[in-house]
């Protein structure tokens, strides 16, 4: 049983881990960084431990620091949230040698699966389709010999992160004898690795991905799949689920790749496999697997009515799953738009401060707003710019993104720059409305459209 | 004229933080604390700190309330079973040293231990002098003990820590009166 849990994440998602602690009964310690004494989660917290200054790397990225304040204050287990350590294995090995019970899945599993090589490997062992793609690859020439395989276009990516570093797509010999060399260097300095793979390019990419919860035993849940298809240079703008560019066969046969790819690993806790559908081929073909709760998953919550968090929790706690695949079910539709400190007139330049307002009425059915902001909130200049995310649960796809267009025309923030505006753009967008669009609409239709209008 | 040196602060704080008590003020002359361990109490200590500020050369101490983190509800910091007493006894410091003085504050997040090694002699005792380059605690990270040294000439007036205890970034530890 966990009594005492330690946060090692700040912002909405330490807020809903310190909420999701508390109704359970746990007791929440949480992490702050100098920067971070007044947030709205250390208020809710039972108590706070300041680990380090503003900087990232030496508070949220401190991992010997966080495991000792969460030894020191009496905790049984630590949750990571998403992003700073939640994916380093490393950090996962030292909680679990120092006693500390890591909310996610296993060190090993992280490894496994967070070398997109070795992942690739995993997903070919269990069958699961790959996008036509290679080895490593660490040569132009070697690249080129390649793309004339496999048959352009291709795309480069970073063997070792994601993230959009070292990603760029070749249409032709001499596009890739332009890009190659630069793609390498950008996924050295990015990850200290330089190595890079091809794959073929999907022109009307989908990105669509499966949300799982393993026991650590082999019994490996799922809670549909997302489409994340609306980003912006690899950065999601939206989610939602379900998919409805999938038939339900192929819906089927998604859900089912991603459990058979984290079986054999004995997954633990949350993760996500992502894939790439081909609406043209009907195909999709497996990306990578995220082994971390992710920022989206609220929008899986609100279809399936399961608190994802709370049952991380409860996994980590009794080491087995409370409910069984024939207890999920899936209703009507849900969205998730990304409210961030940015400004996308200004080439989406991050900017913190302090809100002077923020206001969201969510007095109507099937609204949500996930978030640590307030009026008065200071939003520092040293982390993520996104400060909130805005669900809607609808009967369906048409009535959620009508109900979220109303919800983004009714609030009101200001004191800071931020995408508000764009969220009410593409949210009544007719290609959105239509589900007409690809991951790179936003870049190709959407961006040019709203500055424009801007 | 009554005057009022940081121990008698440090002494009152210690017996309003032991006491059932959840406000306290103090006034003598131009002399005035105010404790609270409530938000409630915090904040208007907050708002009569600064209508007094030009006023008043009193020693500035606000007790429970110096970091904006204590405003929050529900935290009135007492220890929990188990451990967390280990981490939740952190004495009320002001945010600022008074007049003439500085902390010596926490570099890191650790564990706190005032001597070299069990049984050893303190490296610093109050009342004891310091240089820049002296030695005053070791913080210890997953066993990695990092010494801090004083970084100011002058005599150790208060330790606020106790032997063992979880210290957090940038928390006040000794306080040094500075030689002149």
């Amino acid at each position: 049983m966990i009594h005492r849990l330690f946060i090692a994440n700040r912002g909405e998602i330490a807020l809903r881990v310190v909420r999701a602690a508390r109704a359970l009964g746990i007791e929440s310690v949480l992490a702050v960084s100098a920067a971070d004494r007044e947030s709205l989660a250390a208020a809710e917290a039972d108590k706070i431990v300041v680990v380090g200054p503003a900087p990232a790397r030496q508070s949220y990225l401190n991992g010997p620091g966080l495991v000792h304040a969460a030894k020191l204050s009496g905790c049984d287990a630590l949750h990571p949230g998403y992003g700073f350590l939640s994916e380093r294995a490393s950090f996962a090995k030292l909680c679990e040698q120092e006693g500390i019970t890591f909310v996610g899945p296993r060190a090993e599993t992280i490894e496994a699966v967070g070398d997109k090589l070795a992942a690739r490997r995993l997903a070919s062992a269990a069958g699961i389709p790959m996008v036509t793609g290679t080895g490593k690859v660490s040569s132009t020439e070697e690249a080129l010999a390649i793309a004339a395989q496999i048959g352009y276009p291709v795309i480069t990516k970073a063997s070792a992160g994601g993230g959009g570093r070292g990603m760029r797509v070749a249409r032709s010999d001499a596009d890739l004898q332009d890009s190659f060399d630069r793609s390498s260097q950008e996924a050295l300095e990015a990850f200290g690795d330089g190595t890079l793979y091809l794959e073929r390019f999907v022109e009307r990419a989908r990105h669509v991905e499966v949300q799982v919860m393993g026991d650590g035993a082999g019994e490996i849940l799922h809670f549909g799949e997302r489409d994340c298809t609306l980003q912006r240079r690899y950065q999601k703008m939206m989610e939602e689920a379900p998919a409805i560019a999938l038939s339900e066969a192929t819906r089927k046969r998604v859900h089912q790749a991603a459990v058979d790819l984290l079986k054999p690993l004995n997954y633990r806790n949350a993760g996500t496999v992502e894939f790439l559908f081909d609406p043209d081929r009907d195909e999709f073909y497996f990306m990578e697997v995220n082994a971390r709760i992710q920022v989206e998953h609220p929008v899986s919550e609100m279809l399936c009515g399961v608190d994802l968090v709370q049952l991380q929790l409860r996994v980590a706690s009794e080491g087995k799953l409370p409910l069984k695949q024939s207890d999920i079910h899936f209703n009507g539709h849900a969205v998730e738009l990304r409210i961030l400190a940015e400004d996308p007139t200004r080439d989406f330049l991050p900017c913190p401060g302090r809100l002077a307002e923020w206001q969201f009425d969510l007095s109507e059915p099937g609204l949500r707003l996930d978030s640590a902001m307030h009026a008065g909130a200071l939003i520092p200049p040293y982390y993520d710019s996104m400060i909130g995310k805005l669900l809607v649960h609808g009967p369906d796809r048409a009535a959620a993104l009508n109900k979220i267009n109303a919800a983004l025309n009714a609030a009101r923030v200001a004191g800071i720059r931020s995408n508000l505006h764009l969220l009410r753009f593409l949210s009544a967008h007719p290609d959105v409305l239509s589900n007409d669009f690809d991951t790179r609409w936003a870049e190709r239709v959407l961006m040019p459209q709203f500055l424009q209008a801007n | 004229m009554l005057t009022i040196k940081p121990q008698d602060v440090a002494a009152l704080v210690e017996a309003f933080e032991r006491s059932s008590a959840q406000d306290m003020r103090i006034a003598a002359g131009n002399f005035e604390l105010q404790l609270s361990k409530t938000a409630t109490g915090a904040q208007s200590w907050a708002r009569r700190s600064s209508a007094h500020e030009a006023g008043s050369d009193a020693v500035a101490v606000a007790a429970s309330a110096p970091a904006p983190s204590q405003l929050a509800p529900a935290r009135s910091a007492a220890p929990k079973d188990g451990p967390a007493a280990v981490a939740t006894e952190r004495p009320a410091v002001s945010s600022e040293p008074p007049a003439g003085h500085v902390f010596v504050r926490a570099a890191n997040l650790g564990t706190f231990y005032r001597s070299p090694k069990p049984g050893a002699p303190s490296y610093v005792e109050v009342g004891g002098r310091v240089y820049g380059d002296t030695e005053v605690c070791l913080i210890e990270v997953m066993k990695l003990f990092t010494p801090l040294i004083a970084g100011v000439q002058g005599v150790v007036r208060e330790v606020y820590v106790t032997d063992g205890a979880l210290v957090e970034f940038d928390q006040p530890l000794f306080l040094i009166e500075v030689d002149a």
